[in-house]
């Protein structure tokens, strides 16, 4: 019997890890980082990533030093150590490869620095692997030579890995920003932060080209600037830091509480959601500074010597009202079961403002005849919380003018092709809130409108086909509101 | 089990058939708990692309659920507003906005030479073809009231409203055919199967006259718009909220009333006997369909009272209907717009116009600016202003809104359909820059939004996009747009579809 041919831990090791390393490469084709983050398991994995990188970089240095130690009479006995230590930084470099991809795909990573590092340290990976192999199978000297090749790659393409990954973490020029001045002009390259291009916005002249863009500058742009920006926002020129990130705007213009860019420079350092991240807190002028600076509109264009209590800010944008349904049905509970009970004798007619509003509105129109004075009277538990009442085409008569006026709150009231008269509108000088009218087509004349007179809110009256005519003497207060 | 007894062959099928209303998709959605599926719902999710955060995303949307017996029961708006209804003028077919309201003096002076290369690289003509020429304004304009508004000789009564209306210049889309870009102003999306405008607002708000259906739709002009029904459609709504097409002369909508031996009281008893079996149908199944059916039901019951009596225009005065220039028994503009009126007084929500004919290219008479477009302006004229008259006088313009447009603006050049120059001037198709106005409750009148370049052809400053204006009007009527939704293929759908809308706040009051 023949024995069945075994495959050697070697050549199993040697495919089992290039296999790995095409699962790492497509992870990073088809599922690169692009700016989001995902869940925090995965970025608790990821995170190992800066433990696990180191190793395999310093075993890959290593071994070009055991290769020349080796040739040395006094080291030679190091030769046989350079496959096992290739071997281990097979496994090391994958290992770290594929948590770098975990960290990148779930951290919010994205950019030009972050997508080098990543292919850089793919390459490195395949390399070293190729590395090994060559160790282990070359025996002729040309393939000796291409080991040298190999080997010569591999400690540059990690090279290139590690300062991108250096970039990536410590910010674009984190090497040339701590330079000392003659070396860094020796080299030929600007130490510290490039100028935003051109742009008619944040000049030096404005207030945020002098005073904000040197704040971001300094303490927000290695996170937030050209190649590497979390969340996708960028704070290195006005444009970008008014376009926000993924979450949205992170400045609004004219309204610092709603600003997430002040809200988390405000948290405590402790908080989750604190900024500038992994640094201390900016000091309180400077805070303060981009507090002013937002309430006055966050412009790109106002010079830098305008005081803050000067221009007012146009506000370019609508906040939608938050309700708390809490405090609104705590608000309600004293008039639910009445407004309940109405609603199911007359389904349509009374109903809430809105669902954050514990005022109610009054529409009786569409009722026509069939809604009169005895159905407004059932209202009477509910008028001090009524704001609109709209009884056009209803049968009610004079004797709903209790009822009405009984509406202290009422700000707009219809009270077309009704069978109303003068007498009604006599008893409207306690609806202080009242701000429009209604009485088209009705009996009113202009003997009624003094009662109208002295109501401090009122903004238009509403008196066509009415016995009113334009001709009439009316009150001073109230002849510029009537509308014919 | 659940009161069937299997041996009773009724029983059995109806148990069958309940059976075979359980979804794969419910099965699937029933095993969320399994631990291995908690698992890969955490890292699988994620692994395969889709990100933790959403950006639009939004907390709670808003409770729209209601009494399955009426759907369309009057619901409060999620925040305090002046707008309670909405009377929608779309004109299908584009007006020209460089006749009516925009004045180009520089487009006047290049009149009849050649349009620049720059005009027209990279875009894409519905029938401009090789090198067109510059057209200027084919009518004179002048200036009209306080506001100072810019304003062609074509709108003569409008003219004297001009104050009260808010112009939106530098509205914008991204559709140059009809049928897409009249699909994108009604309903959000260029495609077919989408809710529009009018069906978001009636599922938001319900409407308060049962008697009436909440969303009609009235036809002038001699055709249906390009975007065919759908335009009022509910989408993926129920189609309980979809707009209901009336006729503006004799029945508004055919087959109401009931035939001649039928009395009243036994047209209820059916009815209620047909209500009875939909209910527990609808107990079954949950299909909301079935809801749309008995509320259709109903509400035709109801109609047969109010809905004649509201599209009735012999009720109004011969003054009122010479004021709109309206005649019985045709159907026009100026009825629709009479009608429209009515139907504001008796509480119906969502009221949309549409008037078929402004589609200018200058192929023939009838669509041509010189000619048709002339007949276009006098059928439209007079019954707009007489509206806005009306509903002034009547205070009711304080919690209205009025929305006038078209689906996209006009070029700058004259259209020179295969190279041929008539004696018709029009001009072709320009989704880059056309003008809208409002008017009514919360809106600032006598306002100008936006500007357009020198010639009129593309926006110049505070670009509008169609979901800013639709954002716009949800805001005016109550609602934050991202919590209007309703979940539908795996997303909660809103009108404002996916991408960021902003609220054109500056044209608030």
């Amino acid at each position: 019997m023949l024995s069945p041919r075994r495959v050697s831990a070697t050549t199993l090791f040697g495919l089992v890890t290039l296999v790995s390393i095409s699962v790492v490469a497509s992870l990073s084709l088809f599922a690169p980082p692009d700016g989001h983050e995902r869940a925090t398991l995965m970025q608790f994995f990821g995170r190992m990533h800066l433990l696990a990188v180191h190793l395999p970089i310093a075993l890959l240095v290593l071994v070009p030093l055991l290769e020349l130690a080796a040739r040395s009479k006094r080291f030679s006995y190091v030769a046989p150590a350079s496959v096992f230590v290739l071997g281990v930084a097979t496994v090391g470099s994958i290992v770290a490869a594929a948590l770098g991809w975990v960290l990148a795909r779930s951290g919010g990573y994205s950019g030009r620095l972050v997508t080098q590092h990543m292919w850089a340290a793919v390459v490195a990976a395949f390399l070293t692997w190729l590395c090994w192999t060559l160790r282990v199978y070359a025996e002729t000297t040309y393939g000796k030579r291409a080991y040298a090749v190999a080997l010569l790659a591999t400690v540059a393409t990690v090279s290139v890995a590690g300062y991108r990954g250096g970039q990536v973490s410590q910010g674009e020029n984190h090497l040339t920003e701590y330079m000392p001045a003659p070396m860094a002009d020796l080299l030929g390259v600007s130490a510290g932060v490039e100028a935003p291009p051109n742009s008619p916005y944040g000049g030096p002249g404005t207030l945020y080209g002098a005073r904000i863009q040197p704040i971001f500058a300094q303490h927000c742009v290695t996170c937030h600037g050209r190649s590497k920006h979390k969340g996708n926002l960028r704070l290195d020129s006005f444009e970008a830091a008014l376009h926000g990130g993924k979450h949205g705007v992170v400045i609004k213009g004219g309204d610092p509480k709603s600003s997430e860019l002040l809200r988390r420079i405000t948290l405590t350092p402790s908080d989750g959601d604190f900024m500038p991240a992994e640094r201390g807190p900016l000091p309180e002028s400077q805070i303060k500074l981009i507090d002013q600076w937002i309430s006055t509109g966050a412009s790109g264009t106002m010079p830098s010597d305008v005081g803050s209590s000067g221009s007012t800010a146009t506000v370019s944008e609508v906040t939608f009202p938050d309700a708390d349904p809490a405090a609104v049905a705590r608000q309600r509970v004293e008039i639910a079961a009445a407004v309940a009970q109405f609603q199911q004798r007359f389904p349509n007619v009374l109903d809430y403002q809105s669902r954050d509003s514990a005022d109610l509105v009054l529409n009786a129109a569409w009722m026509q005849s069939k809604f009169g004075d005895n159905d407004l009277s059932a209202l009477s538990a509910l008028t001090d919380h009524i704001v609109s009442a709209d009884l056009s085409n209803t049968s009610i008569t004079d004797k709903s003018a209790v009822a009405i006026t009984a509406m202290k709150r009422l700000r707009i009231l219809r009270l077309m092709h009704t069978h109303i008269t003068d007498t009604t509108l006599q008893s409207f000088g306690s609806l202080e809130e009242l701000e429009i009218l209604s009485l088209f087509d009705t009996q009113i004349t202009s003997r009624a409108l003094p009662g109208l007179a002295r109501l401090p809110k009122l903004q238009h009256v509403y008196v066509g086909e009415t016995k009113v005519s334009a001709g009439d003497r009316v009150p001073e207060g109230v002849a510029h509101k009537l509308v014919f | 089990m659940n009161g069937f007894d299997l041996s009773n062959p009724l029983h059995s099928e109806r148990l069958f058939a309940s059976l075979q209303a359980q979804t794969r998709r419910h099965f699937l959605r029933s095993l969320r708990g399994g631990l291995g599926t908690i698992f890969l719902g955490a890292m699988a999710g994620p692994l395969l692309g889709q990100a933790a955060d959403e950006s639009n995303a939004y907390t709670q949307p808003l409770d729209l659920t209601r009494d399955s017996k009426h759907p369309l029961s009057a619901l409060p708006p999620q925040f305090a507003a002046r707008v309670k209804r909405v009377i929608y003028m779309h004109m299908a077919g584009a007006p020209s906005q460089l006749e009516l309201f925009e004045y180009k003096p520089q487009l006047q002076r290049f009149d009849g030479e050649d349009c620049p290369a720059s005009l027209l690289a990279g875009k894409r003509f519905a029938f401009i073809t090789g090198v067109p020429k510059l057209m200027g304004p084919q009518y004179p304009f002048h200036q009209v009231g306080e506001s100072g508004h810019w304003i062609s000789d074509r709108l003569p009564h409008l003219e004297k409203h001009l104050d009260d209306l808010c112009f939106i210049k530098s509205m914008r889309t991204d559709q140059f055919n009809h049928a897409p870009a009249q699909l994108l102003v009604q309903t959000g999306n260029p495609r077919l199967g989408y809710p529009s405008l009018g069906s978001w607002v009636v599922y938001g708000l319900g409407t308060e006259n049962q008697n009436l259906p909440g969303f009609i739709v009235l036809i002038s002009g001699g055709n249906t718009p390009d975007g065919g029904k759908q335009l009022w459609g509910s989408g993926f709504l129920p189609s309980v909220y979809q707009g209901v097409q009336c006729r503006s002369h004799g029945e508004p909508v055919l087959y109401l009333d009931s035939p001649p031996d039928v009395s009243v009281s036994k047209r209820r008893n059916m009815l209620d006997a047909i209500d009875e079996l939909n209910q527990q149908n609808y107990s079954t199944f949950g299909n909301p369909e079935t809801v749309t059916r008995i509320a259709q039901y109903e509400m035709s019951f109801r109609m047969q009272m109010d809905a004649t009596d509201a599209m009735d225009i012999h009720k109004e005065p011969e003054a009122v209907r010479t004021k709109y220039g309206s005649k019985i028994g045709e159907s026009s503009f100026a009825n629709n717009c009479l009608v429209g009126r009515r139907l504001a007084e008796r509480g119906v929500r969502f009221i949309q116009l549409y008037h078929w004919g402004w589609d200018s290219h200058g192929s023939n008479a009838g669509d041509s600016l010189n000619i048709g477009f002339v007949k276009r302006c006098l059928e439209v004229d007079q019954p707009i202003a007489a509206l806005l008259s009306d509903l002034k006088e009547r205070g009711m313009l304080e919690d209205t809104l009025i929305v006038w447009g078209g689906e996209f603006g006009r070029t700058s050049m004259r259209e020179n359909r295969s190279g041929q120059v008539t004696k018709f001037t029009g001009r072709d198709h320009n989704p880059g820059a056309f003008t809208i106005w409002l008017a009514g409750g919360g809106v600032k009148p006598g306002f100008t939004h936006g500007e357009t370049d020198d010639l009129g052809y593309e926006v110049a400053k505070d670009p509008v996009e169609i979901r800013d204006l639709h954002a716009t009007i949800l805001y005016l009527l109550g609602f934050d747009h991202r919590k209007l939704n309703y979940p539908f293929q795996g997303l909660d759908q809103k009108l404002t579809s996916v991408k960021p809308s902003h609220v054109v706040a500056e044209i608030l009051v």
